[in-house]
């Protein structure tokens, strides 16, 4: 696993950091390549072509078209990251997105890039406004394979699947459904530990407030991967100028205790690859506490895996009739004893 | 004093020097809870309940320092345990969500017994649940 990490740090993180002065055209062809002098040579998948999103049901019209300006050129270099330490996100350039002040608008819209020659995904990008949330629950996305998609199970992760179709902007931001320019092969913990929060964030910011929020997603791959090593987010929160909304971090795509090839998908045990079970058992997110106790030890979490919903707040054991089914529910939490749940209001399923 | 804190799951408070989440259902709880006495919080906090009716508004950043007994705080950024053997109530608000977090409540809340509970609907999120816990003795 070090080493996957420290090879990591050779990587200039892709950031496809060109974006569009607000020209209105009618005419679909001025949304076309930006040329990206960052992709050339780094093997980045050649995703600097936006595209608008599907005007889906209940949407505001997105037809608009910009033209490409080079004012936010910017390589954000992987050495400026540490190496994953346990944590599922870490804070880049101070925690500031890199957003110019022309890009602060009210207006809404939505885009996303077409995917590159090894059907990889570019960058995602979105002012999200209450226009653009969803209106139905989310359906299917089963049928996209994202690039390096590959379905395996672990008994050590969290729903046993290693890899979730993660959506760059999550589905209760922007309603996107299967679209494959918003879907990356993403491990368990990167989508559940990693990205939801900063969703959830921004989801009820913009419902309490109505405010807008400028959120880019932006996957990192190196050289000719299929799998990204994680997603670099930035969001801030247009009318109160960033006091709501303001970050900008990186978001590792990584499974503890799970040996990933980025180049393939593949994956292996830690323990099948010689690295100790204390280690493979190293959870990722190493939070300050739970309802319980702030400093209650991460050997706590390791060793059971309760299942809650957050709608029913019902929590589910293993063995149980519907635990297995809560593992892919969108209001799954995750506790690590039955007590933990209990002290978070949760009560036990009866089946 | 009473203390009031809004937690998320993981008792996590802010991100980024910022609160992770509001609602004016909960603002509206805290103007019904703190009615007719005095509630103390600080410059930051003003901001957004700067403007609650039917109290006593009073905005210092050494507010924990300075309320008195029986007097409410709005915590959101500060740290508690400096204060604890002043605090003889904490009212928790649970966003029920994960958000990310840097701050968290430095309190050990199975350390306190829980008194009352109740859950209400927010205005953006779709429950809110409302304790309250008292110092064991």
């Amino acid at each position: 696993m070090r080493g996957e990490h420290n090879s990591m740090r050779k990587i200039v993180l892709h950031s496809y950091l060109f974006f569009y002065l607000a020209v209105f055209s009618l005419i679909l062809t001025a949304c076309g390549q930006a040329d990206n002098p960052n992709s050339a040579g780094l093997g980045e998948p050649s995703a600097s072509v936006m595209d608008e999103a599907e005007n889906g049901s209940g949407k505001p019209d997105v037809s608009q078209t910009e033209k490409p300006t080079d004012n936010r050129k910017k390589s954000i270099s992987i050495e400026e990251i540490p190496a994953y330490s346990g944590q599922p996100y870490v804070e880049i350039d101070g925690n500031q997105p890199g957003f110019t002040e022309k890009e602060k608008t009210k207006k809404s819209f939505e885009r996303y890039s077409e995917l590159d020659s090894l059907g990889r995904c570019g960058v995602a990008y979105a002012n999200v406004g209450k226009d653009l949330m969803p209106t139905k629950k989310r359906g299917s996305i089963g049928k996209v394979k994202p690039s390096g998609w590959h379905t395996v199970k672990y008994d050590i992760v969290d729903g046993k699947y290693l890899y979730n179709r993660c959506h760059l902007i999550g589905y209760q931001l922007t309603a996107e459904n299967a679209n494959e320019k918003n879907l990356i092969t993403g491990t368990r913990s990167m989508n559940v530990d990693g990205m939801l929060p900063f969703e959830n964030m921004v989801a009820d910011y913009v419902k309490e407030t109505g405010n807008d929020v400028l959120y880019k997603v932006t996957p990192v791959f190196e050289g000719k991967d299929l799998l990204a090593r994680g997603v670099q987010i930035e969001a801030y929160s247009v009318e109160d100028k960033g006091d709501g909304i303001c970050f900008n971090v990186f978001v590792y795509n990584v499974q503890p205790g799970i040996r990933i090839n980025y180049a393939t998908g593949e994956s292996k045990k830690d323990s099948e690859t010689g690295v100790s079970g204390k280690e493979a058992k190293k959870t990722p997110a190493s939070y300050a506490g739970s309802r319980t106790g702030r400093n209650e030890s991460a050997q706590k979490k390791e060793a059971v895996e309760i299942r809650g919903n957050q709608k029913s707040k019902i929590y589910h054991c293993p063995g149980q009739a519907a635990y297995k089914k809560m593992a892919d529910s969108d209001y799954l939490i995750v506790f690590h004893s039955e007590q933990e749940a209990q002290d978070a209001g949760y009560r036990k399923a009866k089946r | 004093m009473i203390v009031i804190v809004c937690l998320d799951d993981r008792k996590g408070m802010m991100f980024n020097h910022r609160r992770q989440s509001r609602d004016q259902a909960v603002a509206e709880r805290i103007r019904k809870i703190c009615r007719g006495k005095k509630l103390w919080m600080s410059p930051y906090s003003a901001q957004l309940y700067g403007s609650l009716k039917g109290m006593e508004l009073a905005v210092n950043p050494d507010f924990l320092s300075l309320a008195g007994s029986g007097e409410f705080c709005l915590a959101e950024s500060e740290e508690l345990v400096p204060f604890v053997k002043k605090i003889e109530y904490i009212i928790v608000f649970w966003w029920n969500r994960t958000y990310p977090a840097d701050f968290y409540l430095d309190l050990d809340l199975s350390r306190w017994e829980r008194k009352g509970r109740h859950e209400f609907p927010g205005t953006s999120h779709e429950k809110i649940t409302e304790e309250i816990y008292e110092r064991r003795t």
